[in-house]
């Protein structure tokens, strides 16, 4: 069959993301993790892997399941690996965070559990990558190649992340040592910067043009953009680490990787807006508008960077450099897809079999966007107001921002639920003869 | 590695002719743990079901202008002997559409359910035909099930997707 069909767990996936991002607001609202503590405080590393692996990667996982085989009109190398993947996965981070609450004289020290929650991530996502780029790697054209280039960066990701485990527990050698103290910056730019956005910029070409009507992106000009993301990776991990093992300065090799990074977000700008200018489609979605919001913050990410870096106080302000790529960029940008993504495969679930036999509800009455839109505005405009307070340093602000977010947030979820219940199409055309109710969390077919 | 033999469907195909017999001869006389690079004007998707059963797995990659290279590798599975009978070849002239529709400046998914809500309405053996502006990969697998087959491909300008489906016999 043609990658078309319906990933069964994707949406496991999802509630399971969705799952952490709450556990992850929730610490944020408790002044748990930065800025309350130091950035490199126990408590600021469990906020930070429950958003950026419970969250973000799992999220990203979850679609790319559905989307590569679409990608690449190949079936999934194998669809039974799924299930297992995301059982490494979240075993694997609640192993992480209890080992980093251990650090924190949280719980009861327990140095084995960083490393073997360290295993059960590289077991998951290894599992993850294998799967996906052996399905990528069939026809590796267009976005397929942004999906590839991100799933070698989530590698380089997960090894820096296993050595600093197993250094914390004191059983990586002097090298291991050496790497954890100084290869932090290199975890988080493959993982945020590689591995995340240049995944979520590779799949964003794909789902605009196919949801506004628009041509795709010139293959040269794509390719022209993940040049520039990729030599920013590679300049990061290959340079940094010879940068370490030769005990140089990381400056010059993370001011090279910061103008590739520039160049490859202004060409990526260059990229939607192009594709925003061609669609035939005028009415934008409300997946879309809210996506042009997520595509404003990485704007403001960058210029952010350029103000900080040129003040000399980034390291000052990284909290809040970080907060706005991972909640305003990559988050904001998850959530609008999600939205636009639940709809239409419940759409395709419950309404596919029957399709040209009974009369069947639009993907756009599974939805109620005038309700969704209240939710996302308020989600947008408290994850700026919390950027502007980490910027102000003023804490007590910031959890208010993080509560507002979670307002955002439940709102976002209750419609998400909603659409996949069922509840906002019209009963006579909800459930056509033939036709069978979606499960909340897995997929039927 | 394995070797393989070149087949060119497309001159053939331009020329209107019908190739299937080419191909069938050709896979004859392939030697043993030999496989077959097939050149087609767009994706012989029906032709892979046929090379199946023959125990060949293929691998597809589309070239310049919308053609495709289709790599056929003898996975070591036994041949099926029977022969393959004129009906099931997938270059036998399907009959003329009795539906075309231009689905290019329709919202997703609405091309999906105008051509099934078509298809659904075809006599057995019946083709209808379809403009799309991209490959409908969510269509395929909800044709399949329902035991339609298709032939698809871009034109060469690479911006229209041309589909035909046809019913059951």
């Amino acid at each position: 069959m043609i990658g078309g069909s319906i990933s069964r767990w994707t949406m496991t996936y999802f509630a399971a993301a969705l799952t952490w991002l709450l556990v992850a607001l929730a610490l944020m609202v408790a002044g748990i993790g930065h800025p309350a503590a130091d950035l490199a405080a126990p408590d600021t590393l469990v906020l930070v892997h429950v958003v950026c692996i419970g969250w973000l990667s799992i999220a990203m996982c979850g679609a790319l399941f559905q989307f590569v085989p679409v990608l690449v009109a190949q079936p999934l190398f194998c669809e039974r690996w799924a299930l297992p993947a995301l059982v490494l996965l979240t075993a694997g981070l609640v192993s992480l965070l209890a080992g980093f609450m251990a650090l924190g004289a949280r719980l009861p020290s327990a140095p084995w559990l960083l490393p073997l929650g360290a295993v059960l991530l590289v077991v998951g996502f290894g599992l993850v990558v294998v799967d996906l780029g052996l399905t990528a790697w069939r026809r590796p054209t267009g976005p397929a190649r942004f999906v590839l280039v991100g799933l070698a960066s989530l590698c380089a990701t997960a090894a820096f992340g296993a050595v600093f485990a197993f250094a914390l527990a004191g059983w990586a050698g002097r090298m291991g040592d050496a790497v954890l103290a100084r290869g932090i910056p290199l975890h988080a730019v493959a993982g945020l910067g590689g591995w995340l956005t240049l995944t979520a910029m590779g799949v964003s070409y794909r789902l605009l043009s196919m949801f506004m009507l628009a041509p795709d992106v010139e293959d040269r000009k794509s390719r022209l953009t993940l040049a520039a993301g990729a030599l920013a990776i590679a300049a990061t991990v290959g340079g940094g680490a010879i940068a370490i093992g030769f005990q140089l300065g990381l400056n010059t090799v993370l001011s090279i990787a910061a103008l590739f990074g520039l160049a490859c977000a202004a060409l990526y700008g260059r990229d939607i807006a192009a594709i925003f200018r061609s669609r035939k489609r005028r009415h934008l979605e409300l997946n879309m508008r809210m996506a042009m919001l997520s595509f404003a913050s990485l704007a403001a990410t960058g210029l952010l960077g350029i103000v900080l870096v040129s003040t000399r106080t980034l390291p000052l302000y990284l909290g809040a450099f970080a907060f706005l790529v991972a909640f305003g960029w990559l988050s904001g940008l998850v959530l609008a897809k999600l939205y636009k993504i639940v709809a239409f495969l419940t759409w395709l679930e419950t309404y596919g079999p029957v399709m040209g036999r009974a009369p069947t509800p639009r993907v756009q009455d599974l939805v109620a966007e005038s309700r969704a839109s209240k939710w996302f505005t308020i989600y947008y405009v408290s994850v700026w107001m919390g950027t502007l307070a980490l910027l102000a340093a003023e804490p007590g602000a910031f959890r208010m921002a993080a509560a507002a977010m979670t307002v955002g947030v439940v709102g976002i979820v209750r419609e998400i639920v909603r659409i996949r219940r069922l509840e906002d199409v019209a009963s006579p055309l909800r459930l056509p003869a033939g036709a069978v109710a979606p499960h909340l969390l897995f997929a039927k077919t | 590695m394995t070797d393989y033999l070149d087949v060119d469907a497309r001159p053939i195909l331009r020329a209107g002719g019908e190739p299937f017999s080419v191909i069938m001869a050709a896979v004859g006389g392939l030697q043993q743990g030999q496989g077959l690079r097939l050149y087609a004007p767009f994706k012989p998707v029906p032709l892979f079901t046929v090379m199946a059963d023959k125990g060949f797995a293929h691998s597809a990659s589309e070239l310049e202008g919308g053609e495709w290279e289709v790599l056929f590798t003898p996975v070591g599975a036994e041949p099926e002997t029977t022969s393959i009978v004129a009906s099931n070849s997938p270059f036998v002239p399907w009959p003329e559409p009795v539906v075309e529709l231009d689905n290019r400046d329709l919202d997703p998914p609405e091309p999906m359910v105008r051509i099934l809500a078509a298809a659904e309405k075809l006599g057995p053996g019946e083709t209808l035909t379809s403009l799309l502006r991209r490959e409908p990969v969510f269509l395929f697998p909800q044709l399949e099930k329902r035991g339609f087959r298709w032939l698809g491909g871009f034109r060469p300008d690479g911006a229209t997707y041309e589909l035909t489906v046809r019913a059951p016999l």
